[in-house]
Order: C-alpha cells, then sequence, then structure tokens
C-alpha cells in the first residue's frame, strides 16, 4: 500500500481528537475526507505532517512501507508529503517569492495558476480566500510531492475559482499519478474530481468508507452529519 | 577585502588603506581636514585621531562607499568622522564597519556628524558586522537643513560582544527622515539610544526599531521623538525575543512642546509565532531554516 495511517490517535492539551483513525491511499488515487465541523479532519491532515501540537498517543503513519509517524515535518515533507492548509497564516516580511525560492524543489509556473501577482506580495499578507488557496497550491506544486492533503481547498472560493481549482487539481496532480487526500466539509469540490473513495470522519473517527461521492453528498444534505451514523447508506462502518 | 575596489575610504585598524576622492567629492583624513579647514573644527569634538571627512558639492554619479575594519588583535579605533552634503544633492552612502578576524578582541568607537544641507536627499546604509569578541560604540548626529530629505538604515547583520549606539537626529523646516534600525542579536548585550528632534516647521520623521534577541542577549532601546515645532514624529518599535535567555527592552518617549506638533508611538514585543514555525516546518524547511526566514522578515 501506498500510504495507510492505522488505529491513528492523537491528542492536544490533555483532550482527545482523534480516535482511532483508519485510512489507506493507493498511488495516484484520489479519496475524499467529509465530515462535520471540529470532526478532527484538520487535525488529521496536520497530524500527518507532523504538527508538533498533535500528540500521536497511538497508532502508525505509513508511508511506502516506512514508518513516518516521528519524523518531522520537513522530513516529512522531503518524502513527498505535503498539506495545503486551510488558514495559511502570514509570514510577516517574507513575499512569496522568496519563500517559494527557499522550498521550490521544481519550477512551477505562477503564470498558469494565475498567481504571478501575488510572488512579490507578503506570504498570506492581506490575501483574499482565493488569493490564500493559489499561493497553497503553487507552494505545494513546487513542493514535488506524492501525496498532497488539501484542507478545505475550496472554502473562500466561488464556484468558477472552484472550478479552476479543481482543474489545476486534476492536471498537476490526479493526471500525474499524485496521491490526493481532499478534506471537505460541503464536499463542493467532489463534484468537480469525482473521488472514487469518501471516507465520513465524526467525533475523530472515520465511520465509514463509501464508493459514491454524489449518494454521500445527498444522504449529508437530506440528513445531516449528525444522522450519518444510522444511516442504511453507512452499512460497512468500522 | 571583497569590496576595497569600490571603497572610497577604507580603514583597517588604525591606518588608511585607500581614500579615493573625485572632482566635487573631496575626501580626507579626519586629520587633515581640521588641519586644512578651520570652518569645520566646529563638526569635530577635539582634533580627530583617525577618521573621514567627506564633502560632496558636486552631484555624484555613483553611490560613496566607506569601509572601517578592526583587524589586529586587541586594536582600539577612536574615529571622528564629518560628512557634508551640499544643497540640493542626491547621495547614496554605503558604510560599513566590520572585523576581519571574527575571533579576534578589539574596539571601535566612532563619533560622526552628517550634515545634510538645504534641498539634498540622502539614502545612508550603514552595516555593522563584527565579531563576538567585538566592542563598539557609534555615536552619530544628523542635522538636516529646511526641505532636505534623509533615509538611514542602521543594520547589525553580525552583532559585537558589546554595542552601544547613538543616533541623533536634528530636523529643521519642511525636511524629511526615516531611520529604521535592525538587529539580529546573540550573545550580546545592545544599548540604542535614538532621538529625533523636530525643530523645524512641518518637519516629520520617524524611527523604525526591529530588533531581535537571541540566546544570553540585553537589548535595550530608548528612543525619543521630541517635537518643538509644528511637526510629525512616529516611534515604531518592535522587538522579537528568541531564546529564554533573551531579555529585550523598549522604552519609546514622547515630548512635545507645541501644540500644534502630531507625535505617536507604537511598541510590542513578541515571541516566534508557532504557527509560522510549523508552516514553514511543512512547506520542507527545517527548523533552523525556518527560524531563520521568520527574523529575516521581521527585520525587513
Amino acid at each position: 500500500m501506498f500510504f495507510t495511517v492505522s488505529n491513528l490517535k492523537v491528542s492536544s492539551q490533555g483532550k482527545k481528537i482523534l480516535r482511532g483513525v483508519d485510512l489507506k491511499l493507493k498511488k495516484g488515487e484520489i479519496q475524499a475526507i467529509l465530515g462535520p465541523n471540529g470532526s478532527g479532519k484538520s487535525v488529521l491532515g496536520q497530524t500527518i505532517l507532523g504538527n508538533p501540537r498533535y500528540k500521536v498517543e497511538e497508532g502508525k503513519i505509513v508511508l511506502l512501507g516506512k514508518d513516518i509517524t516521528k519524523l518531522s515535518s520537513s522530513e516529512r515533507v522531503k518524502l513527498g508529503v505535503v498539506l495545503s492548509w486551510q488558514n495559511p497564516p502570514v509570514v510577516k516580511g517574507v513575499k512569496l517569492a522568496q519563500l517559494l525560492d527557499k522550498i521550490s524543489k521544481r519550477k512551477v509556473s505562477a503564470q498558469k495558476l494565475e498567481a504571478d501577482r501575488l510572488l512579490d506580495r507578503g506570504v498570506n499578507l492581506n490575501f483574499s480566500g482565493g488569493e490564500k488557496k493559489l499561493s497553497e497550491l503553487l507552494q505545494i506544486l513546487s513542493l514535488k510531492p506524492k501525496l498532497v492533503i488539501l484542507d478545505e481547498i475550496e472554502s473562500g472560493l466561488d464556484l468558477k475559482k472552484t472550478a479552476m481549482a479543481a482543474k489545476i487539481i486534476q492536471q498537476e496532480l490526479v493526471d500525474k499519478n499524485i496521491s490526493v487526500l481532499l478534506i471537505t466539509h460541503s464536499g463542493e469540490i467532489l463534484k468537480f474530481l469525482r473521488p472514487k473513495t469518501i471516507n465520513v470522519m465524526i467525533a475523530g473517527k472515520i465511520i465509514c468508507h463509501h464508493g459514491g461521492y454524489e449518494k454521500v453528498l445527498k444522504t449529508i444534505k437530506d440528513y445531516g452529519y449528525e444522522k450519518c451514523k444510522k444511516h442504511a447508506l453507512f452499512a460497512d462502518r468500522q | 577585502m571583497k569590496s576595497a575596489k569600490n571603497t572610497h575610504y577604507l580603514q583597517i585598524d588604525n591606518k588608511i588603506e585607500k581614500i579615493c576622492g573625485s572632482e566635487g567629492i573631496e575626501i580626507l583624513p579626519a586629520k587633515t581636514a581640521w588641519e586644512k579647514y578651520a570652518w569645520a573644527r566646529k563638526y569635530f569634538i577635539d582634533k580627530p585621531k583617525t577618521g573621514y571627512f567627506i564633502h560632496v558639492q558636486k552631484q555624484p554619479d555613483h553611490a560613496l562607499s566607506t569601509c572601517v575594519s578592526v583587524s589586529s588583535r586587541g586594536v582600539k579605533q577612536e574615529m571622528q568622522n564629518l560628512m557634508i552634503i551640499e544643497e540640493n544633492l542626491k547621495v547614496s552612502i554605503k558604510g560599513v564597519c566590520n572585523s576581519i578576524h571574527k575571533s579576534f578582541a578589539g574596539s571601535h568607537q566612532a563619533k560622526g556628524k552628517i550634515i545634510v544641507k538645504q534641498g539634498a536627499e540622502v539614502n545612508y546604509q550603514q552595516i555593522h558586522s563584527w565579531g563576538k569578541k567585538n566592542t563598539v560604540d557609534t555615536d552619530y548626529q544628523f542635522y538636516l537643513e529646511k526641505n532636505s530629505h534623509l533615509d538611514h538604515k542602521y543594520q547589525v547583520a553580525l552583532p559585537p560582544k558589546k554595542l552601544k549606539a547613538s543616533i541623533r537626529l536634528t530636523l529643521l523646516e519642511n525636511a524629511v527622515a526615516n531611520l529604521e534600525t535592525t538587529a539580529s542579536c546573540a550573545e550580546t548585550e545592545f544599548d540604542l539610544k535614538d532621538v529625533l528632534m523636530l525643530k523645524g516647521k512641518n518637519a516629520s520623521g520617524m524611527i523604525k526599531l526591529r530588533l531581535a534577541a537571541g540566546k544570553n542577549s540585553l537589548v535595550s532601546a530608548y528612543s525619543q521623538v521630541r517635537a518643538e515645532a509644528e511637526a510629525k514624529g512616529h516611534l515604531d518599535c518592535q522587538g522579537l525575543l528568541l531564546d529564554k535567555t533573551a531579555k529585550v527592552s523598549l522604552v519609546p518617549g514622547l515630548i512635545c512642546s507645541n501644540k500644534k506638533a502630531q507625535i505617536t508611538h507604537e511598541a510590542s514585543i513578541g515571541k516566534v509565532s508557532e504557527e509560522e514555525l510549523n508552516y514553514l516546518q511543512m512547506r520542507g524547511l527545517t527548523e533552523k531554516q525556518a527560524l531563520e526566514l521568520i527574523v529575516n522578515g521581521f527585520l525587513q
């Protein structure tokens, strides 16, 4: 298996957040994690990238047979695991072009992403929601990733921009056999990228895997996340 | 010396290695200027031992540069420098003060006066790059005549063991000054005093400090804006604590004796944001690289 998360239990400041997450991803596969606010989706992304704020109490994260659970964030990135932040912070006094100079493993055309106007601006400083996402995409593409986690990539984007982001993800990642894990609350991006597997996360646990994103979105729209646990759709819950 | 080729004044220890003026740009040892020009004596405290005299009387077509280095073990420099920029000229000056052997002890003491005459515009960058055993004491006074403009950057790239710096700016009518002091300190005691004196109507100035304090550093900055005329002044002081053994003290002061003057200040001391640090590490930088980038960004 290309990437595996097994029984991952995570806490922060004594509070249990992830309560035994299991996830498997094949090379080049695109999967999504759907869940309500506070279900632990972003914490899962941050933990996979090694944010020291989140303590792994139990479980393992394995990439290409290598246990990366205890590696530093930068070591994980070197192995090809990258994350696009939902709310990336401002890096004071540093221009996006300067940051790209420091981190890039390959040249990515900012123009192609319509992000060239951002290069001379401070990283995330006064960026609109859409500009933040473009900047995140530009950075992660320049890291030459093998596995990309996109945390709420569509938040702050209108439908047209979501479609544009989805096109970039399709062309630059999916079509190039790079694995993608989409973390999403609204599920809007799924309509464009059509992932084969949807994982629903509630209260720190993935409670089901499902093949059809349309059915899952409809169920959530009709019944809400709180009813997911009880809904017949999730017959294969863990 | 990499920069020696383009340097107009080069002093190593107490010996002048190069002095290179041109038409309308007179550069002399300060001692010679004292002897040659009676009018210049009022600008010196007493007869200078070492130091430079730069008198810009004609518009230069290039930036001027000075370099003063400590090279020998235990050397003591006591300089008096004088720069006079004549009316309506636009001049860029880069001054480097450094030690060649970073492990040698040595001291550098410099007192300077910079006279910016009416309507002149000066961009003056001063870079300090010292060794861990150096002690440095600089005291510079800038006089800005009517309608003149000064942008001055005082940058401590590599700090010495002890650094005492005093910068005083006096602004006459319509003069504008921006002073920016940046320092990244480690194992350093840095004592900074800067004063912006607004003496002329419609003068305006700003003092901006960005002081980062690393391991075993004690950074103290006393900054003042004094307004005696209808003028505007602002202090923007920011400190960054990089280590638990570091201490930063920022003391901004506003003194006003003209009811039409507008003088303001802001001051803050913070630590490195964990979120920024994590973000940069998730872009593949090591903790050290991420910290360096954050500190450089802060100093910008």
